[in-house]
């Protein structure tokens, strides 16, 4: 990031998930700011949401924008239990997806495994009171003592921020869940397990469309599974999906009800210099995401993130090396399974920057047009309020430089999987494991 | 760089070997062949497995075992500790089942046997990957010195034969996953019974077998559509067998001892051992573990391996013991003998 840039806490604290909720810390599992950035939601492994809210500038802190605070918190799913086929749901939240706001209130979708709900967030301000017929703590009053007729008035109260289920859309998933994404008609959205995508209309919960399906005839012949999927920002009749191996495949719905046969396909030849026995598995694209102008996309595999130009197909026009010591690493990171993280992307709102998680609470930012990166770390030791967030470095040759930090020391339990950014403001979101941090740069 | 709890392996060297002629290189295929048995087994022994996950590891192992065959020049007397052994043992008792099954595998070309016999190989590669024990390695090593001497000069039509028959093992792994994820009455990768079930109690027994693996593990897949396929292949499973093989054909060619650990990994597979049959059959497999040497540390893991299924072990007398002495084997013998007549009855007459 350029020099003038630099992250720090955002106020009054850094860490706010854990600390400030009254439930028991739970891994967050998902992150996603609204389309104005004024709310935060954050779904979590019990199934609950929280949700943050930007507040305004505070004449005293002029120079820092304002904080998140908690808003909403709601339990969204519940574990259930599959009875046919013994098994538990889990109630964790795979993704939160905001829907654009229309009116007052504000909707999201949540999704576990199997079901995806539409809530509504409302606010009430304002309380109806001299009712008639009932007392203000609503005891029906005896018909005889009224005697005259009043109209109610509005009288303000205290915010109360509700949440109500208004969807619930189900049973149409036979694998697990692992996308979710709005259309630009804001009608509807698709959702994605390991072998189908359905498309669903927001008021229509009881059938839809199925519109992708890699599920073989003769499950044998399975090698490759639907890893993450996104509609396009502007166009409702693109998408694209993600494989196991690496591909990535752009879909366009008004060629036929069933999407199988790509419009673009995406892959990137292998090298074969670096050809290894888990080629296959690191190659595997653990998310994708268009960009704000539509134009181009990016895919997180887990050793990089490569940015695709939408009229290019036989590779990328950026490739971002996310923590490259690794590679050496490879076999261990399998045999303590870390090479099956999926770590998610992001980002800015201008499309300048995209930034992606790493291990031991690292969190890597690059920049596209100065082609800077920057190493940051999401912990409480060094996130004090009102600090400024040092750039961190792995040493990967035989010297340690001070300050830098040897590849084996690095924590592979401290992951940070989910990030998200602003789309406005430099104000970013880092999950890890329980904590969630809210980072936002310094205005010179 | 170990996970807490995690018991610390020796890992091939963790430079990325890309060049097959490196000394290095085997030795690490060997390894993430291991490791990925492993973890398939484990993945397979949850509730509901990944599937991006095990069709990962799943296209690993067949990436892994494809290499092998790419290389087939192998230095099997490579001085390393575990990894040499255990690769000995594998490409041993690879080689040693397929020799035993080769026949069996010519004598029926219907999908069953392929997938029936590749799996007992990968079944016992898990086994023997699993128990990790030098004295089981070298068991099997000298359990089928033939095969070892043959090795070489059958490595070339052994090598295409374990690379198809690998891939249609590991079909058969997804396809067991698509059965416990689909709920189907199809059985699950308990296939080396495969054979013998359809001999038995043909597709009552198979399909009352896969149920009850299947209410065990269960998976979040629907079965609605399923039902069709499989039953379609238990009918081909039943005719041609039926038609081609006789029982006897099918007894000689197995070697039990690699039945019997299978037995074990069917025991773990969490149905429960509720299979009537599948108990009958352990023991009458039991008297086959005492023709081997009576200092047979294998039997010793075996019976340790039965000592861990609580259902197994409840119905078989040599579980109980933990010495694996000849004195002791001896008297069961004769008894076993004779129970074994009288299954072989039932299993022939149904």
């Amino acid at each position: 990031m350029d020099g003038a840039r630099m992250w720090h806490v955002s106020e009054p604290l850094g860490v706010i998930h854990s600390d400030l909720c009254p439930f028991s810390a739970d891994i967050i599992s998902t992150v996603e700011f609204n389309y104005s950035g004024e709310l935060l939601a954050t779904g979590d492994k019990g199934g609950r949401v929280v949700i943050f809210q930007h507040e305004q500038e505070s004449k005293n802190r002029p120079h820092l924008r304002g904080e998140y605070n908690v808003y909403s918190t709601f339990q969204s799913h519940e574990p259930e239990f599959d009875y046919l086929k013994s098994l538990e749901i889990e109630e964790k939240i795979n993704k939160i997806r905001w829907l654009p706001q229309q009116n007052a209130a504000h909707f999201l979708l949540s999704t576990n495994d199997k079901t995806i709900k539409l809530w509504k967030i409302s606010e009430r301000d304002k309380r109806a009171e001299g009712y008639n017929l009932k007392d203000e703590d609503g005891r029906l009053r005896d018909p005889f003592r009224i005697t005259s007729l009043r109209v109610p008035v509005l009288m303000p109260m205290d915010l109360m921020v509700e949440a109500s289920p208004r969807r619930i859309f189900a049973n149409a998933h036979t694998y697990h869940i692992n996308s979710i994404s709005v259309n630009s008609d804001h009608e509807t959205y698709l959702s994605a397990d390991d072998l189908r995508i359905n498309l669903w209309h927001l008021e229509i919960t009881d059938r839809s469309f199925n519109i992708v399906d890699i599920k073989p005839a003769n499950m044998e012949e399975l090698t490759e599974v639907i890893t993450a999927a996104e509609c396009h920002p502007h166009q409702c009749n693109v998408f694209v999906y993600s494989s196991s191996k690496g591909t990535i495949r752009l879909c366009d719905m008004r060629a036929a009800a069933l999407c199988d046969r790509h419009s673009k396909f995406f892959e990137e030849p292998e090298d074969p210099s670096s050809r290894s026995f888990f080629s296959e598995i690191i190659s595997s694209i653990s998310d994708v995401k268009f960009s704000h102008s539509g134009r181009y996309m990016m895919t997180r595999d887990y050793l990089s993130v490569k940015v695709w130009d939408l009229n290019m197909e036989n590779r990328p026009v950026e490739t971002y090396q996310v923590h490259e010591y690794l590679r050496s690493k490879l076999c261990s990171l399998y045999e303590n399974d870390c090479i099956f993280d999926k770590f998610e992307c992001c980002w800015n709102g201008s499309d300048s920057a995209i930034m992606t998680g790493s291990y031991n609470n690292f969190f890597r930012m690059f920049d596209r047009n100065t082609r800077r990166d920057i190493t940051l770390e999401a912990s409480r030791e060094s996130s004090k309020p009102r600090a400024t967030l040092k750039p961190r470095k792995v040493s990967t040759g035989g010297k340690r430089k001070k300050d830098e930090i040897s590849v084996d020391s690095l924590d592979f339990n401290k992951k940070i999987l989910h990030t998200a950014w602003h789309p406005k403001d430099n104000v970013i979101a880092v999950a890890a494991t329980n904590n969630l941090y809210i980072f936002q740069d310094k205005i010179n | 760089m170990i996970m807490k709890g995690q018991k610390r392996k020796h890992p091939p060297e963790d430079v990325e070997v890309s060049d097959p002629s490196s000394p290095t290189w085997e030795s690490q295929r060997q390894f993430v062949f291991s490791v990925s048995l492993n973890k398939y087994q484990r993945g397979q022994e949850l509730p509901e497995p990944s599937l991006r996950r095990s069709v990962l590891i799943a296209n690993t192992l067949r990436q892994v075992s494809h290499e092998a065959c790419r290389v087939p020049s192998v230095d099997m007397e490579v001085p390393q500790p575990l990894c040499s052994s255990s690769s000995e043992l594998q490409e041993s008792t690879f080689t040693g089942v397929e020799a035993k099954h080769h026949s069996a595998v010519m004598l029926s070309n219907s999908h069953s046997a392929l997938v029936s016999c590749p799996v007992v190989s990968l079944n016992n590669l898990s086994n023997c990957a699993t128990s990790r024990s030098p004295a089981t390695c070298h068991l099997s090593a000298s359990n089928v010195p033939l095969s070892v001497k043959d090795e070489d000069e059958d490595w070339g039509s052994m090598s295409t034969d374990s690379d198809f028959s690998l891939s249609a093992a590991i079909s058969s792994i997804l396809t067991a996953l698509d059965s416990t994820i689909d709920g189907s009455p199809q059985a699950a990768p308990r296939t080396p019974l495969r054979s013998l079930e359809n001999l038995s109690g043909p597709s009552d027994g198979g399909v009352a077998w896969g149920k009850q693996a299947v209410r065990g593990n269960g998976g979040s897949w629907e079965q609605q559509e399923e039902l069709r396929v499989p039953e379609s292949s238990v009918e081909v499973m039943r005719s041609s067998y039926l038609s081609e093989v006789t029982v006897e054909d099918l007894f000689q060619d197995i070697d039990t001892s690699l039945l019997e650990r299978d037995m074990g990994v069917l025991g773990l597979r969490g149905s429960g051992g509720g299979y009537q049959a599948g108990d009958d059959l352990l023991r009458y497999l039991q008297p086959f573990s005492s023709s081997f040497p009576p200092s047979n540390p294998f039997s010793l893991s075996l019976n340790h391996n039965l000592k861990c299924l609580p259902s197994f072990s409840s119905f078989c007398p040599l579980s109980s013991s933990s010495s694996s002495s000849p004195a002791f084997l001896s008297p069961n013998l004769v008894r076993e003998g004779l129970e074994l007549e009288h299954l072989m009855e039932i299993l022939v007459e149904s």
